[in-house]
């Protein structure tokens, strides 16, 4: 436990010294307040826009809050998983690469402590800028479009939290099994587009998979409480978390040299 | 062309976007050494909006 800590707070020093701590909330916060923005600006946008003839009506349903917020999840999964993909991929390969491992696995250190301390850390940021993009992005969409009730905006915030987590858990286990840094990226988004891919054409085989918690998401912030069965969907996702986390954890320790210390 | 701005709403995201490029710019300050020549990253940097320092913090940096 103590052990962990430490690890966690040598993690922690590292993403602010590498600006991480900097960058990967602001591109969160920019990209909570660009949609609700967009959405606002759109009508005028599309009249500006070239290739009209003149005296084109175009009108657009105007969207409600909720469709906002979910449009903006939508954005967090495309960007935000590439962004927290890549500002991750190096988490263990690149300090493997680097020797940095050896010279850890050289002492009596824990396995178990090493990947948690990692992963705890991943999640403490992802959740920090993630909360902040969120936040953000509710704040102007009640500002300009319109409002949201608290308690749908809440779950939909997180479920997708706990989405971005899965995606945190699958980048520590490849970065852990792969070894070159831009392979790690390769990897997990390939996974993560896949896995969202394939349940959503088996929808009824993949009815628990945790990729289908970001469009659990946009659900409550589209129906509210007339979404999907929802603890069903979090049971599944925490558990895969765990079992991610472990199978990363069996493979360092078979790839690791010389710490063999579970 | 001309769009009625309310500059209220567009600056949190000019300010958000200038500290995103001031901190990418003190770090390629500070660091040492980048991929490829060091001078290549700052109209990156400056030119390409969010993507530009983003992608400079993602493979610019050796360290990262």
């Amino acid at each position: 436990m103590r052990q962990t800590i430490l690890f966690y707070r040598k993690e922690m020093l590292e993403m602010a010294r590498n600006y991480k701590w900097i960058w990967v909330p602001l591109v969160f916060l920019l990209l909570g307040v660009m949609q609700p923005i967009m959405s606002y600006y759109m009508p005028e946008i599309l009249q500006h826009a070239g290739n009209m003839p003149e005296g084109t009506v175009i009108s657009m349903p105007t969207p409600t809050g909720g469709e906002v917020l979910a449009q903006t999840l939508s954005q967090y999964s495309v960007i935000g998983v590439l962004i927290l993909v890549l500002s991750m991929m190096g988490m263990v390969a690149s300090e493997r690469q680097s020797g940095v491992a050896s010279l850890i696995f050289a002492k009596p250190v824990s396995i178990v402590s090493y990947i948690l301390a990692k992963w705890c850390s991943a999640i403490t940021i992802t959740a920090v800028s993630f909360l902040l993009g969120y936040a953000a992005a509710w704040y102007y969409t009640v500002q300009l479009i319109g409002p949201i009730q608290i308690t749908h905006a809440l779950a939909a915030g997180g479920v997708y939290l706990l989405w971005l987590c899965f995606v945190v858990s699958v980048t520590v286990l490849v970065s852990v099994g792969v070894s070159s840094t831009g392979g790690v990226a390769f990897v997990s988004l390939a996974f993560i587009a896949l896995l969202s891919f394939i349940s959503s054409l088996f929808a009824k085989v993949f009815m628990w998979s945790p990729s289908q918690l970001s469009g659990l998401a946009a659900e409550w912030l589209h129906y509210g409480e007339s979404a999907r069965p929802t603890f069903a969907i979090l049971f599944t996702s925490i558990g895969s978390m765990a079992l991610l986390l472990a199978v990363a954890m069996f493979i360092m320790r078979r790839k690791s040299p010389i710490g063999t210390h579970a | 062309m001309n769009l009625t701005v309310n500059w209220n709403i567009i600056a949190p995201i000019l300010v958000i976007q200038l500290i995103l490029l001031i901190t990418a710019l003190v770090s390629l300050y500070k660091t040492s050494a980048t991929r490829g020549p060091k001078w290549m990253w700052i109209p990156i940097i400056i030119f390409v909006s969010i993507f530009g320092p983003v992608l400079y913090f993602v493979i610019g940096r050796k360290d990262a």
